[in-house]
C-alpha cells in the first residue's frame, strides 16, 4: 500500500518538476506563471493593459494570415451554396429594394423631422460618422460570438462603439487596440441591448443565445401576450450603450412547454459579415444666444418699458377678445330669431294639419251615417206605416240609424 | 555532378527539418487560425485540436514539442478567442503535466487506455476553465457547448492519432 503511495508520489512529483533534456522550464514554473498572468489580466493594471492590447495586435494580424488558406477555403464553400440560390435571391432582391427605395425616402423626412426637434427642445445634434472597418478575424467560436476589425483608437474606436451591417446593428466594441478592435456580437450570451418592439412599443432586453438569434428578456409581466410574429426590434438607447432607433430583428414566437418564447431574428447575417461600418458620435452642442450685457443704470427703465409692454399686450389680448365676444353675441341673437320665425312656422302648420284631420273625420262619420241611412232609413223614418218612427233630422232619427234601425234602447 | 548532390541534400535537410517542426507548427496554426470547421455549420459541432495535438505529442515526449511553446500557443490562443489571458495556458500545461505523469507510471502503452484517459483529462480541464470563467469572470457559457465540444474532442482523437501515428512512421525512417 506504502509503496503504491510513493510510486504515485514519485510519478506525480517527475510530471511537474522533471524536465526533460529539450525542454527548458518545468511544468511546475509555467503552471504558476499561467496563474500570475490570469490574476494580472483580472487586476487590469495600466502596463497589462498596454501589453495585452500591444500583444492583440501582433496575433489579430498574425491569425489574419494564417487564416487566409482556411478563410479562402470556407469562401469558396460559402460561395458555391450562394450560386445555388442564386437566381431566387435576384428576384427577392429586386422586390425588395423597390420597396426600401420608397421607404428610404420617408426615413430621410423623418431624420430630419427630428433634427429639427432636437434643436428645438434645445439637445444636442450627434454627428456620427460612420467608418468602414474589414473583419480580419472571425472565427464564430461556439463558445464566444465576436469578431476582430482592422479599425482602433487610431480611428477614433472607443469601447462601446456600435458596429453595423449597412444599418442594421451587429454588435458593439469591448476591446480597443491601436489599429484593431474585438466586436462583441449581438448574439453572444454576454450581450444584452434594450430594445423597443413595435408596433407594441414594448420596452424589453435582448439577449444573445450564442447562436444565431436572440432571446427577449426581462419583458413586463402580462406584455408578452400582446407581442406577435413579425413585430419589429430595434434599439431604445436606454441606458445610452446604443443609439436608439436602429434596427436589430424580427420576432419569432417559439413553443417552449406551456409558455411561448420570444426569439429574435436578426437582420444581419453574423456568419456572413466581410465589412462593418463603425460609428463614431461626436456630440455638438447647439449654442446658446448669449444675452446682450446692459449697463446697470438702464436696467430699471428697460424693466418698467418691459412690464408697460407687456400691460398694452395684455390690454390688446382682452379687446381682441372682447370684440370676438361681441361679434359672437350678435351671431346668437340672429340665430334666435330665425329659430323663433321657424318656430311659429310650425306652428301654423300644425293647426292647419289638425283642422284638416277633424274635418277628415267629420266626413267619415257623415258618409257612415249616409251608407246606414240608405240601409236603415226605412225603419227610422215617421210614417203611416210606422208609428213608432222619428222624424228626419232629429237626433233620435240619427241614432236609430247608427243603431241599425232599432228605435228602442 | 557532386554540387547537385550537395544541393539536394541540403533541400533534404531543410525539409526534414521543417517536417520535425511541423506539430509544434500546426499547433500555433490551429490557435491562429481557430481550425475547426465551425464555417460547415454543423449543428453543436466542434472540438478542440490543439487539445489532441498537445495531448499525443507530449504523451510521446516529441522532441521538438516544447513545453514554453505550448505555454506562448495558450498565450495566443487566448487573445484570439478573447478569453482572460494564461487560461488556455494553464490548460495546455496542465495536458502536459496529465501526459508526463501517465508516462511515468505507464510500462506497457495502450492506445484504448491513452484514449480514455484523454477524455478524463479533457474533462476535467474544461470543467476546471467554465468554473473559473464562470466564477471568476461572471462570463456567460453553455454548459452543453463545452459537454458536446468534449465528447467531439474525443471521438476524434482515435482519427488525428492514427495520421499522426503515419507522421512518427515518417519520422522515425
Amino acid at each position: 500500500m506504502a509503496s503504491s503511495r510513493d510510486d504515485f508520489i514519485i510519478a506525480i512529483r517527475s510530471a511537474f518538476l522533471k524536465k526533460s533534456t529539450q525542454q527548458k522550464f518545468s511544468l511546475l514554473t509555467l503552471v504558476f506563471i499561467s496563474i500570475f498572468i490570469i490574476l494580472l489580466s483580472s487586476l487590469d493594471f495600466k502596463a497589462v493593459r498596454y501589453l495585452k492590447a500591444g500583444l492583440s495586435e501582433v496575433v489579430y494580424r498574425s491569425s489574419f494570415i494564417v487564416s487566409i488558406p482556411e478563410n479562402f477555403v470556407r469562401n469558396s464553400f460559402i460561395n458555391i451554396i450562394e450560386y445555388t440560390t442564386f437566381f431566387n435571391r435576384y428576384q427577392n432582391n429586386r422586390d425588395e429594394l423597390d420597396k426600401l427605395k420608397s421607404d428610404f425616402v420617408s426615413n430621410e423626412i423623418i431624420q430630419y423631422e427630428n433634427q429639427e426637434l432636437k434643436v428645438l427642445i434645445d439637445d444636442y445634434i450627434s454627428s456620427s460618422n460612420k467608418i468602414l472597418a474589414k473583419i480580419i478575424v472571425d472565427h464564430d467560436s461556439p463558445f464566444l460570438k465576436s469578431i476582430i476589425i482592422n479599425k482602433g483608437s487610431k480611428d477614433d474606436i472607443k469601447i462601446g462603439t456600435n458596429i453595423y451591417d449597412q444599418s442594421y446593428l451587429v454588435g458593439r466594441v469591448i476591446e480597443v487596440n491601436y489599429k484593431t478592435s474585438r466586436v462583441l456580437l449581438l448574439s453572444d450570451l454576454n450581450s444584452n441591448v434594450p430594445v423597443t418592439i413595435a408596433p407594441q412599443n414594448i420596452q424589453a432586453i435582448v439577449t444573445g443565445s450564442g447562436d444565431n438569434f436572440g432571446q427577449i428578456k426581462y419583458i413586463k409581466a402580462g406584455l408578452s401576450e400582446e407581442l406577435v410574429d413579425e413585430s419589429i426590434v430595434y434599439t431604445s438607447g436606454t441606458g445610452a450603450i446604443f443609439k436608439s432607433g436602429v434596427p436589430i430583428g424580427k420576432l419569432r414566437s417559439k413553443k417552449d412547454g406551456s409558455s411561448n418564447r420570444y426569439d429574435v431574428e436578426f437582420y444581419s447575417d453574423f456568419t456572413q459579415l466581410k465589412y462593418v461600418f463603425a460609428e463614431t458620435i461626436t456630440q455638438i452642442e447647439i449654442p446658446q444666444v448669449e444675452p446682450e450685457i446692459v449697463p446697470i443704470e438702464d436696467k430699471s427703465e428697460e424693466l418698467e418699458e418691459s412690464k408697460l409692454k407687456i400691460l398694452e399686450d395684455e390690454l390688446k389680448i382682452i379687446e381682441e377678445t372682447n370684440s370676438k365676444f361681441i361679434e359672437e353675441n350678435e351671431n346668437l341673437t340672429s340665430e334666435i330669431n330665425d329659430l323663433n320665425n321657424q318656430i311659429s312656422v310650425l306652428n301654423n302648420e300644425i293647426f292647419l294639419q289638425k283642422q284638416k284631420i277633424n274635418q277628415f273625420n267629420l266626413d267619415t262619420q257623415e258618409l257612415e251615417f249616409l251608407k246606414l241611412n240608405l240601409e236603415h232609413g226605412h225603419k227610422c223614418r215617421k210614417s203611416f206605416f210606422n208609428a213608432d218612427g222619428f222624424n228626419v233630422g232629429t237626433e233620435e232619427y240619427k241614432s236609430c240609424v247608427l243603431n241599425g234601425g232599432r228605435t228602442g234602447g | 555532378m557532386e554540387v547537385e548532390q550537395v544541393a539536394n541534400l541540403k533541400t533534404k535537410g531543410s525539409f526534414s527539418k521543417l517536417y520535425t517542426w511541423l506539430p509544434i507548427i500546426l499547433l500555433f496554426v490551429s490557435v491562429l487560425n481557430e481550425f475547426d470547421f465551425n464555417y460547415l455549420k454543423l449543428e453543436y459541432f466542434s472540438f478542440n485540436f490543439p487539445f489532441i495535438l498537445i495531448f499525443f505529442f507530449t504523451l510521446k515526449d516529441f522532441k521538438h514539442f516544447d513545453y514554453l511553446f505550448v505555454f506562448f500557443a495558450g498565450l495566443l490562443n487566448d487573445t484570439v478567442i478573447g478569453l482572460p489571458l494564461g487560461i488556455s495556458s494553464l490548460s495546455y500545461t496542465l495536458i502536459c503535466i496529465a501526459t508526463a505523469y501517465i508516462r511515468n507510471i505507464t510500462i506497457r502503452p495502450s492506445p484504448m487506455k491513452d484514449w480514455f484517459y484523454f477524455l478524463f483529462i479533457i474533462s476535467l480541464i474544461n470543467s476546471l476553465n467554465y468554473s473559473v470563467l464562470t466564477l471568476f469572470f461572471s462570463y456567460d457559457l453553455v454548459l452543453t457547448s463545452y459537454l458536446v465540444n468534449t465528447t467531439c474532442t474525443f471521438l476524434l482523437y482515435i482519427i488525428f492519432v492514427s495520421i499522426f501515428k503515419y507522421y512518427m512512421k515518417g519520422i522515425n525512417d
